[in-house]
């Protein structure tokens, strides 16, 4: 006779396989990563190029990565369109803070044809007048939405008080469209994206031939090799509220520059950083959503840049609570540093972190997801190895020492728009 | 091709296992065949809150998240017009977990006091955060009753109003939970790297001693047909003119439902399409359009939707938007254009099926529709589409007595 109350038992994750993909090289310094024997027929290739928001102008670096395809000499941007839909390819183009990543997905015996379509377009690319008058026009009428929603009005001003006088900070703001010329993009184009190749990832199973292929053709596009900055931020924490009246709801952002998978800490912190903020059952989540219901969600994340990470708990609340949420953040990091986490409750974060890394190892595309986050900062795939180690080890005490060493309340900067 | 077994338990419960060898997670998908159509006028949201307090605890097992984070598992839901559903994705070797916590919340609820009322509280915080603080976030709240008179598909999951999420009493969740949450309402889908006989076994284990009830049947109001076109003008605090044209399309089981959804590709192509081409390069009346359905079960909405530019009038841009519309009656679509968007559908449908939850979910919903093997015919149907099916169809689509547009008109000063 089955009896509900009893769980069943579990089975711990001991070890999980890794896997590397083959690396290439595509000039000094630039790889090509493959993965393949993929077990059915999609595929993908992944460029990344040193062209993000930093390395000169935001609007500079939307507007180029958004204008890839907007023609050649010979091929209007509709005809270029037209041709990588003949293979059923489709394409995206993301910009981050250091870099611009450009990602075709097609099926495995069209990718190659993509690929020869998308090199072509973008080797060749002239940015013409009228498509750059388009792309802004369409931007500026985006970002005015944009612009009412409180959310996006909080993660503008944490990012620009907390990265205060570097190129971290920037937005784009309206007035930037006008200021845009045709030869400032065409001059952006040709220094990081004709000289500014940083990596290669591709999956799928093609031939060798056509990887090795796609290799040299990718060699257009390498230049020097870039540095990211090395920033000093200045630490200095920030209490703003920014009215706005016919908001309903407010949106509240905290946070603080952090370190990134580099530091020693970085492992024990982030499962301290789970139990605060990073899953369904976490103490914010418990508390202000599942105990209160000040809020539809809270979350506490880390974020990764090649020389720093940062540190940012998010939510909206009823606009009448906000207060009251700060206060309950404060008190559950309070509690994070004066009490040892429960032995339970340490325990099912463990569990709960190896089951979502087992998932993120799964399948061919999420392993190499897994690579790219240790490639990126110069280490290789046994950081996971150390990774599981050191969750399974990690004791109540260790946890409270991460939220005493690095999250004093006062470190902290609040942002509160609504 | 996606291979599946069937088998149903005696007290009803459907369950199609998807066998996968090369994972080690496991999937555990759950439809229930309830959605936001099955609420009365006076009680909308429902659907929706109660999947909120599915997470409330069950009759045996007071919290159903941490045991499964214990198992490394996690688990979310989602409500809509029709159907209501969960899912557990966790470690393949945890399976009984899901299986153990799955089983307890369709036997029965804990239904604490405590629980509705926090619920209450995050539903209408969700209802701001999603529906009411954002600049077009009321459409569809304006949108549906303009476009349904009759049918449920007028109110939006969220609900009709905040008032009806907070009035929900105990009793209610307690008779919503008796006639739509049992056995014979729900499919089952579990992917995994397992044998037939031993999901077999484990299913029957926890689920087997599950009373059975009778399905209900669901009638609801039929819509009428739309006998003249209709719009309706919001006045809102936002930065452009943004319009919403919506036509009634056929019902998911319904050939034609293919033929909208194909004739959306085409019309919505960013860059290419001729709705692009000509109105926003060629003529700069819209900063952008697109064009998309509801895809829902019974009669849908083929919508177009755009913000127009500076200075524009919805009446130029109306005069436009019929042009394009009598040009898809007139004129075919050229065999390469469809032959690009077919192959466009297989490499999206590729790259859909690698996903371990996305098979679950489309199984459970394609066996809603009468055959979890609905999947493995779909792309053969978008496949064998004619240029003339689509002329035939667009003419009864774009009847003009059979749209609705709803504008929504920027507020001056604002």
């Amino acid at each position: 006779m089955l009896n509900r109350q009893v769980a069943p038992k579990l089975t711990p994750i001991k070890s999980i396989d890794f896997s590397v993909p083959e690396t290439y090289e595509i000039h000094a310094g630039i790889p090509l990563y493959w993965k393949n024997n993929i077990a059915n027929e999609t595929s993908k290739i992944e460029l990344h190029f040193n062209a993000g928001t930093t390395i000169e102008t935001p609007i500079l670096a939307s507007l180029t990565a958004g204008l890839l395809i907007s023609g050649t000499k010979t091929k209007s941007a509709i005809q270029i369109h037209h041709a990588l839909d003949a293979v059923g390819a489709y394409y995206d183009v993301s910009v981050s803070q250091e870099q611009a990543v450009v990602t075709l997905y097609a099926l495995n015996s069209y990718l190659k044809q993509a690929f020869d379509i998308f090199h072509e377009a973008l080797t060749a690319a002239i940015f013409p007048e009228k498509e750059v008058q388009e792309i802004c026009n369409e931007r500026q009428e985006k970002l005015k939405v944009q612009l009412q929603k409180v959310n996006v009005l909080a993660q503008r001003k944490i990012q620009q008080v907390l990265f205060e006088e570097t190129p971290y900070s920037q937005v784009i703001s309206q007035g930037d469209y006008a200021t845009v010329k045709r030869t400032d993009l065409i001059t952006f184009h040709q220094k990081y994206y004709l000289n500014g190749l940083s990596k290669v990832f591709l999956v799928g199973d093609l031939s060798k031939e056509e990887m090795l292929d796609i290799k040299t053709a990718c060699a257009d596009f390498a230049g020097k090799v870039f540095n990211p900055l090395n920033c000093k931020f200045s630490g200095k924490a920030h209490i703003v509220h920014q009215e706005k009246s016919d908001a309903l709801q407010t949106a509240i952002r905290i946070g603080k520059i952090m370190f990134n998978k580099t530091h020693p800490d970085f492992i024990a912190f982030s499962v301290m950083n789970t139990i605060l903020g990073d899953y369904f059952g976490s103490r914010l989540m418990s508390n202000i959503r599942e105990d209160k219901g000040y809020t539809y969600g809270i979350g506490s994340y880390m974020m990764e840049n090649t020389n720093f990470g940062y540190f940012m708990i998010a939510t909206e609340v009823a606009k009448e609570v906000r207060e009251a949420t700060i206060q309950e953040v404060k008190n559950e990091l309070e509690r994070l540093q004066t009490e040892l986490v429960p032995t339970e409750e340490l325990e099912l974060v463990k569990s709960y972190l190896l089951g979502q890394l087992l998932k993120a190892a799964d399948g061919p595309y999420a392993m190499l997801d897994l690579f790219s986050g240790v490639e990126l900062h110069g280490m290789d795939i046994s950081f996971y190895n150390k990774y599981i180690q050191k969750v399974q080890e990690i004791t109540a005490e260790e946890i409270r020492e991460m939220a005493c060493k690095h999250l004093d309340w006062k470190s902290l900067s609040i942002i509160s728009v609504g | 091709m996606i291979h599946f077994e069937r088998f149903k338990l005696e007290n009803g419960l459907t369950v199609l296992f998807h066998k996968e060898a090369s994972t080690p997670m496991a999937v555990v998908n759950l439809l229930y065949d309830v959605g936001a159509r099955d609420e009365s006028e006076e009680k909308t949201g429902f659907a929706h809150l109660f999947e909120h307090l599915m997470f409330g605890g069950s009759v045996n097992i007071p919290d159903f998240d941490g045991p499964l984070q214990a198992a490394g598992g996690e688990s979310n839901a989602f409500t809509s017009n029709d159907i209501t559903n969960y899912y557990d994705v966790l470690p393949a070797h945890n399976l009984d977990t899901a299986l153990w916590l799955e089983s307890d919340r369709m036997l029965s609820l804990a239904f604490t006091d405590k629980s509705l009322e926090v619920q209450r509280n995050v539903v209408i915080e969700e209802f701001k955060q999603r529906y009411l603080n954002q600049p077009y976030g009321d459409v569809w709240l304006e949108l549906r009753p303009l476009a349904y008179t009759k049918h449920p598909y007028k109110w939006a999951t969220i609900g009709k109003e905040i008032k009806h999420i907070e009035d929900a009493k105990m009793s209610d969740v307690k008779a919503f939970f008796k006639k739509h949450y049992h056995p014979s309402n729900c499919i089952l889908c579990v992917i995994g790297n397992f044998e037939l006989d031993y999901v077999k076994e484990r299913v029957n284990h926890f689920f087997g001693s599950i009373p059975k009830a009778k399905k209900s049947a669901r009638i609801l109001p039929l819509e009428p047909a739309q006998d003249r076109f209709k719009s309706k003008t919001l006045v809102r605090n936002v930065p452009a003119d943004a319009f919403y044209y919506a036509f009634k399309m056929p019902e998911r089981k319904h050939p034609g439902y293919y033929f909208a959804d194909l004739l959306s590709d085409i019309m919505g192509r960013e860059k290419v399409s001729k709705m692009y081409v000509d109105l926003i390069k060629k003529q700069k009346l819209v900063s952008e359009i697109n064009a998309y359905i509801t895809g829902s079960m019974d009669e849908g909405l083929f919508i177009i939707t755009g913000k127009l530019n500076e200075g524009k009038s919805f009446a130029e841009l109306d005069k436009e938007i019929w042009k394009i519309l009598a040009h898809y009656k007139t004129t075919l679509i050229s065999k390469k254009e469809l032959e690009q968007i077919k192959i466009k559908l297989r490499t999206a449908r590729a790259f859909q099926d690698q996903g371990l939850l996305n098979r679950a979910m489309n199984l459970s919903f394609f066996e809603l529709l009468g055959d979890a093997n609905g999947i493995n015919e779909e792309q053969e149907i978008y496949q064998s589409i004619h240029a003339d099916d689509l002329r035939t169809f667009a003419n009864q689509l774009f009847a003009k007595k059979n749209g609705v547009l709803l504008k929504v008109k920027k507020k001056k000063n604002a």
